[in-house]
């Protein structure tokens, strides 16, 4: 056996007929065996069957963030600014997501540990229990606005709302039923890539190339400068990215997979490549409805589906009905893995079995905390005159304002040699995750300013 | 290390070969339950998750605060 740096820490102290082989590490055993025999072999083909093994939860992270309340972020970013500032904004948001995910990437891989687990036995309960609150409220209520996205992407299709959230979790439990990482990955991946469905969307708006080119090259200021209603915007497009579930998820699934430290610069692939998706379908989206801004239509009210009948009348029915799916395919992926994020740090917490491998018998906890999340939010959205809009956007702003902290957390540990050995962050990575947590305290407290004294922009030449 | 099956039938002796050869002693499931030893924390590293702490808790006030005038 191969020995990572936690067994300076750990092993010696384990009494030996605590040692017990389980399902759950039986198949991971069966994964970690064809990835092994891909390795041994050369060969352009074999190195390609490798990274094809080995990816999967930094695309999954990635594509799963452009949930539901971030395409609807981006769709209403497109609406009301126009693709001036916020295309190369989106994109240098990705890119921070890439320094940070890349973290948890390299921590589940050399400590084998969630997250949720190593903030607790390293730092103790109390910052632990801080952490798990965070992430506990920042889950609940991004798993509301998920199942706001697919009851209105479903309403497009004259779908009632107890159908759309019923559907949604029939949907859960089927994703989570096959008892197995490597099934349910590879599942959720051939749906979670129907995201992309924003790029023919976008295409049969007939984009302006040379506006897109210019925006991207020149990166234009904020249209009508700094005001609360920008920096909301600004702030949920930076939360459609960035937010502290991603850090679990990636974390633990890297784990559940069973990542080591042999993978980890495919590991780096796997994130990179799950970003630049993600990205390639944010632009789409604010691409898609653009047109909205050109044509000065009024969109403060509008929901998900209400983005593709607005848009019906320039991109067709067929457009605008792929518009609606892109809106119920991220809601639903997007369902699936936040609710399996709780029910990680659940299981890391309790010290309760916490795998996707697990048979429901041996995974009563884990599989309850899941479906049970998922229940209570899908049943809050049923309530009848909910404001849906603000909720959503509200939600990706509470996220930013969740991040610095939990970025405090990751960065500390990705700089713990006791537990990372020689893969500690290099200088480059820690002033790269620096120059995040400021930026992000940063939008923060300008979120905060906006709020207490919006009469300071006026003295910045915003509104 | 002694691995052992878990039940009778459930976990065949080739399973258990092949754990161990497969997998790092840290990733065995059971393992995970024995926590790994708290680290002391820093002045400076209070401070900053102290003061991170504050700014979470005053940002969710404005955040309630902005919701309570927008809907009125």
């Amino acid at each position: 056996m191969n020995l990572g740096p936690l067994s300076r820490i750990t092993p010696q102290a384990v009494p030996q007929e605590d040692v017990v082989i389980t399902h759950e590490d039986v198949d991971r055993a069966h994964d970690r065996v064809r990835v092994s025999a891909a390795r041994a072999q050369r060969g352009a083909f074999s190195k390609f069957r490798l990274l094809w093994l080995l990816v999967g939860p930094g695309i999954l992270v990635m594509l799963g963030e452009n949930d539901g309340p971030s395409m609807i972020s981006y769709a209403a970013t497109g609406a009301r600014f126009g693709i001036g500032f916020f295309i190369p904004f989106v994109i240098l948001t990705f890119c921070m997501a890439i320094v940070v995910q890349e973290m948890t990437m390299r921590l589940g891989s050399a400590t084998h540990r969630g997250h949720a687990e190593l903030i607790f036995d390293r730092f103790g309960p109390f910052w632990g229990w801080f952490s798990m609150i965070d992430l506990g409220i920042g889950n609940f209520l991004t798993l509301i606005t998920e199942f706001i996205a697919i009851r209105a992407g479903l309403g497009f299709f004259g779908v009632p709302p107890w159908a759309a959230v019923g559907s949604a979790l029939v949907f859960l439990c089927l994703a989570v039923a096959m008892h197995r990482y490597w099934t349910w990955e590879r599942t959720l991946l051939a749906i979670a890539i129907f995201n992309l469905v924003f790029v023919p969307v976008a295409l049969l708006t007939h984009p302006n190339w040379h506006s897109v080119g210019s925006a991207l090259v020149t990166w234009k200021p904020l249209p009508g400068g700094l005001s609360q209603e920008t920096l909301i915007i600004v702030l949920a497009d930076i939360g459609a990215t960035v937010t502290p579930w991603m850090l679990f998820f990636q974390q633990s699934a890297t784990v559940d997979k069973g990542l080591t430290r042999k993978d980890i610069h495919l590991g780096r692939i796997d994130t990179v490549v799950g970003a630049a998706l993600a990205a390639i379908a944010a632009v789409a989206t604010i691409l898609a409805t653009a047109p909205l801004f050109a044509h000065h239509m009024t969109a403060e009210n509008f929901q998900g589906a209400e983005f593709a009948q607005a848009l019906q009348p320039l991109i067709g029915r067929f457009g605008a009905a792929l518009f609606a799916l892109g809106i119920v395919e991220a809601g639903l992926v997007a369902s699936v893995t936040i609710s399996i994020s709780s029910a990680y740090a659940f299981g890391e917490v309790a010290r309760r079995p916490h795998s996707l491998n697990l048979p429901v018998g041996q995974g009563k906890a884990f599989y309850s905390v899941l479906f049970l999340c998922a229940a209570t939010a899908g049943a809050i959205v049923l309530i009848p005159g909910l404001p849906l809009v603000y909720v959503v956007l509200l939600v990706n702003v509470v996220a930013v304002l969740a991040m610095p902290p939990a970025l405090v957390f990751l960065f500390m540990l990705a700089n713990d040699r006791e537990v990372m050995g020689d893969l500690v962050s290099p200088r480059w990575a820690n002033i790269l995750a620096t120059s995040v947590v400021v930026f992000l305290t940063l939008a923060g407290l300008l979120f905060g300013i906006s709020v207490i004294a919006p009469n300071v922009f006026a003295f910045l030449g915003g509104k | 290390m002694t691995p052992r099956e878990k039940g009778p039938g459930s976990i065949t002796s080739s399973d258990q070969q092949l754990v161990l050869s497969s997998l790092e002693p840290e990733q065995l499931a059971r393992l995970k339950k024995h926590l790994i030893p708290r680290r002391h924390l820093k002045g400076p590293e209070k401070f900053v998750m102290w003061s991170l702490r504050i700014y979470l808790l005053f940002m969710m006030v404005v955040v309630v605060y902005q919701v309570w005038t927008s809907l009125r």
